[in-house]
């Protein structure tokens, strides 16, 4: 059996394991899971979507820029929640171990492990993508305030700096990371 | 080995810490306390807001100190805890609804998903349900019988600064948009609920800049932004200019001027601001159109009303400014602006607390004649009822194809369309001033609509990452339109919605403007004795 063979077989397996692992970050995850409607449910709707549409892309080993599109609407939404920059991008990886756990559980495929190479080079750009994508869309934050404020609302308010916050953000994460290893 | 890479990588994915609270929960709701950190809160008042406002005449607003939501010691008054429990005593014997609301809800969950806080954050206090259990709990700790007996087996628990803390985070993660409300079987108004947290919090000394800035000026010159009566003057006289360039159309408007048939008031960023003052641009050259005898007043220079965001006293206080002026002028009724909050409040406050207006008349549109009895205790019509009779009765000679630059859909801001049900009035005036506009998926709009995000005062530019989670469920509605339709504008009624929505859409979907209905009518306006120029963009041209 070949490698692209298993991909489609096992297609919904592992963008399903795949959705339910990113989608497992969130704190009340549970909706996130069940709600099928995209509009009733933009996190998970979005997610599911573009993860189903990146995972063709990586079977296939498309050209890297065409994993742009769908990584944007995964890392819109992330960039401006919770996370640190790692956390938002981190459940891209997750789909290598997915799929190689899913093919040496079958008894069939598992010789398939060893032909992941090129699968997993092409996760690897679709990682480094998300990093770029990241801080575009951070800095198109930056950029929405520094718009706002030039339109006259700053009058009603003074913040920080935005860079300076996330300098802030990263420290704390880093600090926590190393404090919780 | 697979395995256990991918437990390690949960590990140090899942399981980090995140902004506001610390971690993915493994505790019971009510042992998750809130984290203030840079970023996840709207800055404290400042101690001089605070002070000029509780010298206000029938306003109270105690405890104006410096303080920092991020320092443990909030300068509480001494006796905080009394002072909470006593408020929130009055109130339940003062508004039966509270009592109600406290009381019915059996938790059923039909609220939980439809927050666009909760959807945006994933963060469970967020559901609507929770975040009234917040009060609740407390209501029945020190209020129900059976929460003194069994406490926290019976969801109760006592008041502490922890949970105060809580009710600061959450009660301004929180619009009052009132989506929640619509989905609710009991009717319970999960926005009442955050109102009264915000109240009980100012009877401590804990509210927000973005809030009270503009209340206390709004209580001193009349506006938002504290413009004094020469500059509101001034601004409105720059927009005339600029369409007369625009069009060679002379405006002739007029200020505070006594006997004028109508008093039009509308949102102050209208006149200060992008994108409104293109909306402002529209009042004008409609107005102009069809003749209407009206004045603008630089005392009642402000449709918004950020006393609703505060508490009930500060809203009658600030409504009844328009009311005042409205009779000082002696002006027959009132047309209102595109704003949202100032129509709730009209439409579900203003008879209680100043009403009836009875020195008016029940709003007669001297054009077509036709009379909004809807609005026969207030006395004030939204300026696109107004439109849409006169459009109705054939008044206004519109061209569409000054609008072909626009591809539009309509977002129904929440109090316009909740509040007062203005859902079909603004759709039947883009039916005839724009070709082709489209609506956004069925359960995003109409009663359904979804909140831009940063209304009730968080509009402010600290919280920018929190505006954004709480816009998701809209934004992704419109980009769906664009995606599918190629839609370029985002129209609506709001004032707040113009500002905020830019914001929204600059950060999801770049390229996409936000317009006031009333922009579009001004674009497909043809005036008498025009000298248009080509205007490529509408009332947006450079020229």
């Amino acid at each position: 059996m070949k490698l692209d063979e298993a991909f489609r077989n096992y297609r919904d397996k592992i963008v399903d394991q795949w959705v339910d692992y990113t989608l497992s970050t969130y704190k009340a995850s549970t909706f996130f899971k069940k709600e099928t409607d995209k509009f009733a449910n933009p996190v998970g709707g979005n997610i599911r979507e573009a993860l189903d549409c990146l995972f063709g892309l990586l079977a296939k080993q498309a050209d890297p820029q065409e994993f742009v599109a769908p990584l944007e609407q995964i890392i819109l939404i992330r960039a401006i929640q919770e996370f640190s920059a790692s956390m938002a991008v981190g459940p891209i990886h997750a789909v290598k171990h997915i799929t190689r756990e899913i093919l040496a559980k079958d008894k069939e495929r598992c010789h398939l492990v060893q032909e992941l190479y090129d699968f997993e080079f092409a996760v690897d750009l679709a990682v480094l993508a998300a990093f770029d994508l990241y801080m575009q869309c951070r800095e198109r934050l930056y950029q929405v305030r520094i718009k706002e404020i030039k339109t006259g609302t700053y009058l009603l308010t003074d913040s920080k700096c935005p860079s300076n916050l996330l300098k802030i953000n990263i420290q704390e994460s880093i600090h926590s990371n190393s404090h919780s290893s | 080995m697979a395995v256990a890479k991918l437990e390690q990588l949960a590990k140090s994915v899942v399981q980090g810490p995140t902004m506001a609270t610390g971690a993915v929960p493994n505790k019971d709701w009510m042992d998750v306390s809130a984290i203030f950190k840079p970023g996840n809160y709207a800055y404290q008042a400042k101690q001089e807001k605070v002070e000029y406002l509780n010298s206000q005449k029938g306003l109270h607003f105690p405890n104006a100190r410096e303080w920092s939501p991020e320092d443990d010691d909030w300068k509480l008054p001494e006796n905080w805890k009394e002072i909470i429990l006593k408020g929130l005593k009055e109130r339940l014997e003062k508004f039966r609804s509270l009592k109600i609301f406290m009381d019915c809800c059996v938790r059923c969950g039909a609220c939980a998903d439809k927050c666009h806080f909760f959807l945006g954050t994933g963060d469970p206090k967020n559901m609507p349900v929770l975040r009234a259990e917040l009060l609740r709990s407390v209501y029945r700790n020190d209020f129900t019988l059976g929460g003194k007996l069994l406490g926290k087996m019976a969801g109760a628990r006592e008041m502490t600064v922890g949970v105060l803390k809580e009710w600061f985070m959450y009660s301004y993660q929180c619009t009052e948009c009132r989506r929640c409300s619509v989905f609710c079987p009991y009717g319970i108004d999960t926005a009442e609920v955050t109102m009264m947290l915000r109240e009980l919090l100012h009877l401590v000394g804990v509210g927000i800049n973005w809030i009270l800035e503009p209340a206390s000026n709004s209580n001193r010159t009349g506006n938002h932004m504290g413009l004094q009566p020469h500059t509101f003057k001034d601004n409105v006289d720059f927009l005339a200019d600029d369409i007369e360039n625009l069009t060679g159309i002379k405006i002739n408007h007029s200020f505070n001027r006594k006997g004028a048939e109508v008093l039009f008031i509308t949102p102050s960023a209208d006149v200060f601001a992008e994108p409104g003052l293109y909306t402002a641009m529209g009042y004008l050259l409609l107005f102009e159109h069809i003749g209407l005898d009206y004045t603008w007043s630089t005392y009642a220079s402000e449709g918004g009303n950020f006393g609703l965001f505060t508490n009930n006293e500060l809203m009658k206080k600030l409504n009844g400014k328009m009311y005042a002026e409205a009779k000082r002028l002696g002006v027959k009724h009132i047309i209102g602006g595109e704003c949202g909050h100032m129509w709730r409040v009209i439409h579900q406050f203003m008879d209680t607390m100043n009403g009836p207006a009875d020195f008016m008349e029940v709003p007669k549109s001297p054009i077509t004649g036709t009379t909004f009895h809807n609005a026969a205790s207030t006395k004030m019509i939204h300026i696109s009822e107004f439109t849409a009779d006169l459009i109705r009765h054939g008044k206004l000679n519109l061209d569409k194809s000054r609008n072909a630059h626009v591809k539009a859909t309509f977002h129904d801001s929440c109090n316009t369309a909740r509040a007062m049900g203005l859902l079909d009035e603004p759709r039947y005036i883009l039916d005839h001033v724009a070709d082709g506009w489209v609506e956004m998926p069925e359960n995003t709009i109409r009663e359904q609509t979804f909140c831009c995000g940063s209304g009730t005062g968080l509009n402010t530019d600290e919280i920018m990452e929190l505006r954004m989670r709480s816009g998701l469920p809209r934004a992704n509605a419109v980009k769906h339109v664009i995606d599918k339709h190629a839609v370029n504008m985002l129209s609506c009624v709001c004032a707040i919605d113009r500002a905020t929505l830019t914001s929204l859409m600059n950060y999801w979907n770049p390229g996409c403007n936000v317009c006031g209905v009333s922009e579009l009518v001004g674009n497909a306006l043809v005036m008498e004795g025009e000298n248009r120029q080509e205007l490529t963009e509408g009332l947006r041209t450079l020229v």
